[in-house]
C-alpha cells in the first residue's frame, strides 16, 4: 500500500512526495510554536519571583524569612499589620535580620480587598510597595466595608496620598484595564497576573484564613501561623531562631 | 448481673478511662513539645532534642497568644508550662496514682481548654488550635472532641471518686483498721 501511495507504476509519485513535505513542515511549525509557549510558561516562575521580590521588604539573604498572606479588607490583617508588622519592619527587617515577604490572598468575602491588592502591586511594580501598603492599612477604617468613614471602596485618593505626583501617575497607567472592583482576574489588567499566581500558591499550602504566617530559617520551614502574633511573642521566637548555632 | 460483676465493669471502664486520658494528655504533651516542622512526619520532626524543645516551646506561645487571651508578659510562662503540666497529669495517670486528685486536675484542665475554644469559635477567631501541635484548625470539629474530652475527664473523676469511697468501708473494716482502732 505504502509503495503505492509513493510509486506510480515504476516512477515516483510527486504529490505523495509534496503532502508528506507539507506534513513534516506543519510538523515542525506545532513543534516550534510548542516550544515557544513550554519555554514562556517555564519564564513564569522566574517572573514571580521578580514580583514576589517587588512585595518583599529587606535583604533576600536575611537569616530569617517570613512570608504573610494578607487581605487588605481583613480587620485581622490590619491589626497584625499595626501590632506586629511595622514594629518587625522599622527593627529586625532594617537590620536585615528577617526577609519579610507579602503575598496577597484576597478573600472573595471582602468587596474591595481585590481592588486594594492591585492597587499595591502597581505600585510594587514601581518600588512604592512598602509606603502604599502602610497608606492602605493605615486608612482601613476609611475604605473598607467595615469603615466608619464614607464613601467605601474609594482607594485611588489613599494611593495617591502616599505617592508623589509623578510616581502616582505611573501607577495609574499599570492600574489601565484594572478599574473595575471585580473579585476575580479581569482580563488585560497586568497586576492581576501576581494576585493569581500568589493565591495558588496560598491555596497550595493552603492557607485557610488571612493572615496566614509561614517562617523559615536555616532551612527549615515552620508550620503556617494563623491569627495575630504580637510583636513581643513573635521577636522572643525571632530571638531564638537567630541565636540557634 | 449481680452486684459484684457490676463493681467489676465499672472498675474496668474507670481503668479505660482513665489510660484512654492518660494517652490524651501525653499526645498533647508531645504535639507541643516536638519539633515544629512544615513537614511533621519526617524523623527529625518526631525526636525531641534539647536544642528544639525551647524553639517548640517558644512557637507554642505564638499559638497561646493568636488566642488573644493573655498578655504578652504571660503568654510565655504560660506556653512554657502547660507541656510540662499536661506531661505530669498523663504519666500520673497512667500510674492510677492519687486518682481522684489527678482525674480531678484533668477535668479542670479540659474544662479550661473546652472553655476558651468555645470563645474562640464564638469569636470566629480563625487561628490554629495549638491542642495537639501545630497545623491543627479550629472548627466546630474541635468543639467536638474537646466536649467529649471534657465528659471523659468528669466521668473519670466521678468514677475515681466513687471507687474510692466504696474501697474506704472495706478498708475499715479490715483486721488491721480494728486493731488499731
Amino acid at each position: 500500500m505504502m509503495r503505492s501511495f509513493f510509486y506510480k507504476g515504476k516512477s515516483l509519485n510527486r504529490n505523495a512526495f509534496g503532502i508528506l513535505a507539507a506534513a513534516c513542515a506543519a510538523f515542525f511549525l506545532f513543534f516550534c510554536v510548542a516550544a515557544c509557549v513550554a519555554s514562556a510558561a517555564a519564564q513564569t516562575p522566574a517572573e514571580w519571583e521578580r514580583l514576589s521580590a517587588e512585595k518583599s521588604l529587606g535583604s533576600p539573604n536575611a537569616p530569617i524569612k517570613m512570608i504573610v498572606y494578607d487581605d487588605y479588607e481583613c480587620p485581622v490583617c490590619g491589626e497584625l499589620y499595626e501590632q506586629t508588622l511595622r514594629p518587625l519592619i522599622d527593627d529586625y527587617v532594617a537590620s536585615g535580620k528577617v526577609y519579610l515577604i507579602h503575598r496577597d490572598f484576597p478573600l472573595t468575602i471582602h468587596l474591595y480587598s481585590r481592588q486594594a491588592a492591585r492597587w499595591v502591586n502597581a505600585a510594587a511594580r514601581i518600588g512604592k510597595f512598602e509606603a502604599v501598603e502602610r497608606a492602605i492599612f493605615d486608612n482601613q477604617m476609611a475604605w473598607s466595608e467595615y469603615g466608619t468613614e464614607n464613601p467605601k471602596g474609594i482607594i485611588k485618593p489613599i494611593v495617591e496620598s502616599a505617592l508623589t505626583a509623578a510616581e502616582f501617575k505611573r501607577v495609574e497607567r499599570l492600574m489601565h484595564g484594572c478599574e473595575s472592583n471585580s473579585q476575580s482576574e479581569i482580563k488585560g489588567c497586568l497586576v492581576d497576573a501576581g494576585i493569581q499566581r500568589d493565591l495558588a500558591e496560598g491555596e497550595l499550602l493552603p492557607v485557610r484564613a488571612t493572615p496566614t504566617i509561614v517562617i523559615s530559617a536555616r532551612g527549615q520551614q515552620y508550620p503556617p501561623m494563623q491569627g495575630v502574633i504580637s510583636w513581643p511573642i513573635l521577636r522572643q521566637f525571632f530571638d531564638q531562631l537567630l541565636s540557634q548555632k | 448481673m449481680t452486684s459484684s460483676s457490676r463493681w467489676s465493669a465499672g472498675r474496668t471502664l474507670l481503668l479505660i478511662g482513665r489510660l484512654a486520658l492518660a494517652v490524651v494528655f501525653l499526645a498533647a504533651a508531645y504535639g507541643k513539645l516536638r519539633p515544629q516542622s512544615a513537614v511533621p512526619w519526617t524523623l527529625a520532626s518526631l525526636k525531641i532534642t534539647p536544642a528544639s524543645l525551647g524553639l517548640s516551646m517558644t512557637f507554642f506561645a505564638m499559638q497561646v497568644d493568636s488566642y488573644q487571651l493573655l498578655p504578652p508578659r504571660a503568654v510565655s510562662p504560660f506556653a512554657h508550662t502547660l507541656p510540662w503540666v499536661e506531661f505530669a497529669v498523663g504519666v500520673l495517670l497512667l500510674t492510677g496514682l492519687a486518682l481522684r486528685y489527678v482525674s480531678l486536675a484533668s477535668a479542670l484542665l479540659l474544662a479550661l481548654f473546652y472553655g476558651v475554644v468555645i470563645r474562640s469559635y464564638a469569636l470566629h477567631l480563625a487561628i490554629n488550635c495549638g491542642c495537639f501541635g501545630p497545623n491543627e484548625k479550629l472548627d466546630a470539629w474541635t468543639l467536638v472532641r474537646d466536649g467529649c474530652l471534657f465528659a471523659l475527664g468528669v466521668a473519670v473523676t466521678i468514677a475515681a471518686f466513687i471507687v474510692h469511697r466504696r474501697n474506704r468501708p472495706a478498708l475499715a473494716a479490715s483486721p488491721h483498721c480494728e486493731h488499731a482502732t
